[in-house]
């Protein structure tokens, strides 16, 4: 359980941990370290060098700009848990951290290192999915923004290059909306054998918005479209909500492993759906 | 533990057999890995697996145990070791074609026993990584088959891409040209699919190796996360 050796740097800004990157393509960004130091230690890579990004102050922290809040990367799961502004206008995101690991996880574990890690049974991809999120990544070629929905390519993949390092993540204000994340699992901080983020915005008592994101239901987090559709323009009734649910398992592509066989998974996401659509509209 | 994986190729069942048994021919389709050694029915090499945090290479050898000219079927044993750490694997792979429409169907069954560690990830990667090796490697197959070669007879030359095509378009300059049906040496450096250039990681080794071993290897990597999870939990 010792890694095989390597390298260290911990440099202080992102130009500097981009250029390392850049020039060594063994090595590899470290941020909380929560899922890459157990691979480590089971010698499951062996990079050259690990990219300590602690000390780049300006990927820590939670701001306002605008309507928008930016989350920095290197941002704890702790600290959004406990942070304010997360919790006026991006509830469902303070949801969905509460749920990641155990307490120590939370500490050392970032929002960023999350969402590059792709686990498609992480619980934050999912939520960012629902959110709509803004991913910034910064690499050589300069700093590009990524939309949600496009960064999660596939199976632990984003679209990100090797030498590229996210930065911030930008959420769009949603006070006032409903949210619910609902996390199926079989032990107290397992991964998610099916999650649902949703949002869902009322006005004038209909329903004139909703965003729902399914997490292990494909080899990356979706949206299910198909339950946004037929839900947004409904009373947000208990009807409409059973209907919509029914839709939640449409386009997914769910795997079969040792916690569930992927029709089972597909009921699963219809009726955690329901259970969450129901939390979030407040019918 | 046994995995099923099945993938057509767009040429008659007789062409493909041929092509799917001429190593150095198919396995610049098997992306990471390396075709060190190939001496008829026995063959030497090494994969690279590099997914997420994940990078593995394993050196390995295969022969093939049981060949069925009539029956169109193949067995081929392989084994493999990692290279800097305990982990090994043994495979046997069965491979039958059978007829399907202009095409050829290709059943794979692979038996796979695996030691190795635990790793923590909320989703077996078994079933995501077999599933993905073996399509790349098929899309590369139909691709090779797909401009008719001498033997050809009525191969429709635009067939199976509605089905592959997207995947091989991404494979980049050269992929197809390792496609030279008379091929008989191991291309020292082979271009075949990038497993992960649909995806956007480009750093990867893109080597050859017979298409059975490093089915296997990959598959391996992905048993071997399994097990070790199952491990974890135990512990």
């Amino acid at each position: 359980m010792i890694p095989v050796g390597f390298d260290y740097v911990r440099p202080s800004t992102v130009e500097d941990a981009v250029a390392v990157l850049a020039a060594d393509p063994d090595a590899k960004v470290i941020a909380g370290g929560q899922s890459l130091l157990p691979v480590l230690r089971l010698r499951l890579a062996a990079p050259t060098t690990l990219v300590d990004l602690r000390d780049v102050e300006s990927l820590h922290g939670v701001r306002v700009a605008g309507d928008e809040l930016v989350i920095g990367a290197m941002t704890t799961h702790d600290e959004i848990l406990h942070d304010q502004r997360v919790a006026e206008h991006a509830p469902l995101l303070a949801a969905a951290t509460a749920t990641v690991g155990d307490r120590q996880v939370r500490h050392l574990g970032t929002f960023g290192g999350s969402l590059s890690h792709a686990d498609p049974a992480g619980d934050l991809p999912a939520a960012a999915c629902a959110l709509a999120a803004t991913m910034v990544a910064v690499g050589p070629n300069g700093r590009r923004e990524i939309a949600a929905d496009d960064f999660f390519v596939d199976y632990l993949t984003t679209t990100m290059a090797p030498d590229e390092i996210l930065v911030e993540v930008r959420v769009g204000d949603t006070a006032g909306w409903g949210f619910r994340y609902e996390k199926f699992n079989r032990m107290a901080q397992a991964w998610a054998i099916v999650s649902v983020a949703a949002l869902v915005r009322r006005a004038g008592g209909g329903v004139t918005d909703t965003r729902v994101a399914l997490g292990n239901m494909a080899r990356r987090p979706v949206r299910a479209r198909a339950v946004e559709q037929a839900f947004t323009g409904t009373g947000g009734d208990i009807g409409a909500v059973t209907a919509a649910a029914g839709h939640a398992d449409e386009g997914t592509d769910p795997p079969s492993d040792v916690n569930g066989a992927a029709d089972y998974r597909a009921h699963l996401s219809r009726v955690l759906t329901r259970r969450a659509l129901v939390a979030a509209v407040g019918a | 533990m046994e995995l099923t994986n099945t993938f057509t190729v767009p040429a008659p069942v007789d062409e493909a057999w041929a092509r799917l048994l001429d190593l150095p021919a198919v396995a610049p389709c098997l992306p990471g890995a390396t075709l060190t050694d190939s001496d008829g029915d026995s063959f030497t090499g090494t994969v690279k697996v590099k997914l997420g945090p994940i990078s593995l290479t394993y050196k390995g050898s295969g022969r093939i145990a049981e060949r069925d000219d009539a029956a169109h079927r193949v067995v081929v044993e392989a084994s493999g070791r990692e290279t800097r750490g305990p982990g090994t694997a043994t495979a046997t792979i069965t491979a039958t074609l059978v007829p399907d429409g202009d095409g050829t169907r290709v059943d794979v069954v692979t038996d796979l026993t695996v030691t190795g560690r635990p790793a923590q990830f909320g989703r077996s990667m078994l079933a995501d990584v077999s599933a993905r090796l073996l399509d790349q490697f098929a899309a590369c197959v139909a691709d090779q088959l797909r401009p008719a070669p001498a033997a050809a007879t009525t191969t429709d030359p635009g067939h199976g891409t509605d089905t592959v095509g997207a995947v091989v378009a991404d494979a980049g300059p050269g992929a197809a040209s390792t496609a030279a049906p008379a091929t008989q040496h191991v291309p020292d450096e082979a271009a075949p699919i990038d497993l992960f250039e649909v995806t956007g990681a480009r750093q990867l080794v893109r080597r050859a190796i017979p298409y059975v071993a490093a089915f296997a290897v990959g598959a391996l990597v992905a048993a071997a996360v399994a097990r070790l999870r199952r491990r974890d939990r135990a512990t």
